[in-house]
């Protein structure tokens, strides 16, 4: 892969059993060995997108149209059906924040077991300790356990984590409607500096507000396929403009 | 399955942490915290030694020592298998959104309860201790105990294949660990634990097929442990079948190397299949 290119998909197809024909139990697994009619449903069908070094791209679709797929599959929590994925550096998936926290933790213990799920060692998360707690604004609490804590508490230690894993590519799935105003102005600046010291960003979201602001391309996902990809204003245009697309 | 070790390796850091935090997690809120997984076998040996003593009138000295060495091991092997079996499930929310080995989260499991096991060792070795400051006929250690190492590690592999096993198969059949808890109930009684394992040798209600049946008793691998498990760490002594005494065995080599041949098999086969079956976890239907 050229070394300018930080993220390729290639061809990518993911299908998925539908729930209502799986075997959930030994005995519908017994009843129905053979017998079982499997139903297939296709999230994605042959998706191509190349993402350059540094660039932010957005994905933009309605609900079902594979988004969170992509993202799931290029983090490597689903392994493709068929098509290749290739990254070039180190990805920080942020498709939930705070994965794994445990309530009865403090929020200093789930920072650190966070930070090495995320891939840093336990040195460098005790070294990122006192900028992670800052930047999350709970120099208080953080000795608390987070069951203690809101949702918004929550989601700011989460994602004061997952910036501070120093990653090269940056997965965002419609994480940042965290908290009040001035932290999610925070957490757009940090990811500002993010782009600026040459960080490549995938993100998902439904505010083309954002996607107007922060994307340098736009990629329309529809039925699992790329429908269109562009500069986002033209993109976003055409996709608001679809009578189909339209949100009920 | 060299690369998928290369990963877990990769991602040790992880399961380390995972099992701190097992560990933290299951005493966080109580007083007495790790007593409380000793009182457990402690209250039941006791009641054990109760009942053969005065109730089945069996006359063997430091009866509970015996009991503790086989419960023990047996005792870990149950608790590992069954906390491993939700391992998978409980940590689905998690699966579905991060990466990393999946094998980690049924090894956690395994490693906490094994160092649970350990420190219960340890505190059996003081309880031995004790026994002979208060009755010095009973002589507490014996060289076999440097062959403790050996069986723990067979214990491990045991314990480690079979929990891959099972996690992996109760994240799509939750029934399979109904299954497993009744097995292992069953296996408490398949085991020389509230009895020794001559007296299955001995026994006069098996038909003159005691040889036979001896030999099928310890292709059971835990019964085997159990049986090992016991030599090493008490002095023998004669068992007593009914009205009669009858020597003690020697630790059966051949049947030990079963064991580990099967616990070995169970380890590479039991990752074997977690690894083919891991990718699906988070398509679970």
């Amino acid at each position: 892969m050229a070394n300018d290119i930080a993220l390729s998909v290639d061809g990518l197809r993911k299908q998925f059993l539908l729930s209502h024909s799986g075997a959930a139990s030994l005995k519908t697994a017994l009843l129905w060995w053979r017998r079982r009619k499997l139903e297939h449903f296709v999230a994605l069908d042959g998706v191509n997108l190349q993402v350059g070094r540094g660039e932010c791209v957005a994905l933009v679709g309605r609900n079902g149209a594979g988004k969170s797929t992509l993202l799931s599959l290029i983090s490597r929590i689903y392994r493709p059906t068929s098509g290749s994925i290739a990254v070039n550096g180190r990805i920080a998936p942020l498709l939930e924040l705070g994965a794994g926290f445990h309530p009865d933790l403090t929020g200093v213990e789930n920072v650190v077991f966070n930070g090495i799920i995320l891939g840093l060692t336990r040195k460098q998360v005790q070294a990122r300790m006192a900028d992670i707690v800052r930047f999350a604004e709970l120099e208080h609490h953080i000795d608390s356990p987070v069951r203690t804590y809101s949702s918004g508490m929550l989601a700011r230690l989460g994602f004061a984590v997952a910036v501070h894993v120093d990653a090269d590519i940056l997965i965002v799935d419609e994480v940042l409607a965290v908290g009040d105003f001035a932290f999610e102005q925070k957490c757009y600046a940090r990811i500002e500096d993010f782009r600026r010291s040459g960080g490549t960003i995938l993100f998902v979201s439904h505010n083309m507000e954002s996607v107007r602001q922060i994307a340098d391309r736009c990629v329309w996902l529809r039925g699992g396929k790329v429908e269109m990809e562009g500069a986002p204003e033209s993109v976003i245009t055409a996709y608001q403009g679809d009578r189909s697309e339209v949100d009920l | 399955m060299k690369a998928e070790l290369k990963e877990l390796w990769r991602f040790r850091e992880l399961l380390f942490a995972m099992v701190e935090r097992e560990l933290r997690i299951r005493y966080k809120n109580s007083a007495l915290g790790f007593f409380w997984s000793l009182l457990n076998p402690l209250i039941t040996v006791l009641v054990m030694t109760v009942v053969f003593k005065y109730v089945m009138n069996n006359d063997t000295p430091n009866f509970s020592a015996y009991i503790l060495a086989a419960y023990l091991p047996y005792l870990f092997f149950q608790l590992t298998l069954l906390d491993a079996s939700q391992s998978v499930l409980v940590a689905l929310p998690v699966v579905k959104k991060v990466y990393f080995p999946r094998e980690i989260l049924p090894l956690a499991s395994v490693f906490s309860n094994f160092i649970h096991f350990l420190l219960a060792i340890l505190v059996f070795f003081a309880y031995l201790l004790v026994v002979y400051l208060l009755d010095p006929r009973i002589s507490p250690f014996s060289w076999t105990i440097l062959l403790l190492p050996a069986l723990l590690l067979i214990n491990f592999a045991l314990a480690a294949g079979l929990s891959l096993i099972v996690s992996a198969l109760n994240t799509f059949y939750e029934d399979v660990k109904y299954i497993v808890s009744v097995l292992l109930y069953l296996l408490f009684f398949l085991s020389p634990i509230m009895y020794f394992s001559e007296t299955v040798l001995y026994s006069g209600g098996l038909g003159g097929r005691n040889q036979l049946i001896y030999f099928l008793y310890h292709l059971n691998p835990v019964a085997m442990l159990c049986t090992a498990y016991r030599k090493v760490l008490v002095p023998p002594q004669p068992v007593q079948v009914g009205e009669n005494f009858y020597p003690a065995l020697p630790l059966d080599w051949g049947l030990l190397g079963i064991t580990a041949a099967m616990s070995l098999a169970a380890l590479i086969g039991g990752y074997a299949m977690f690894n083919r079956m891991k990718w699906r976890f988070v398509e679970r239907p």
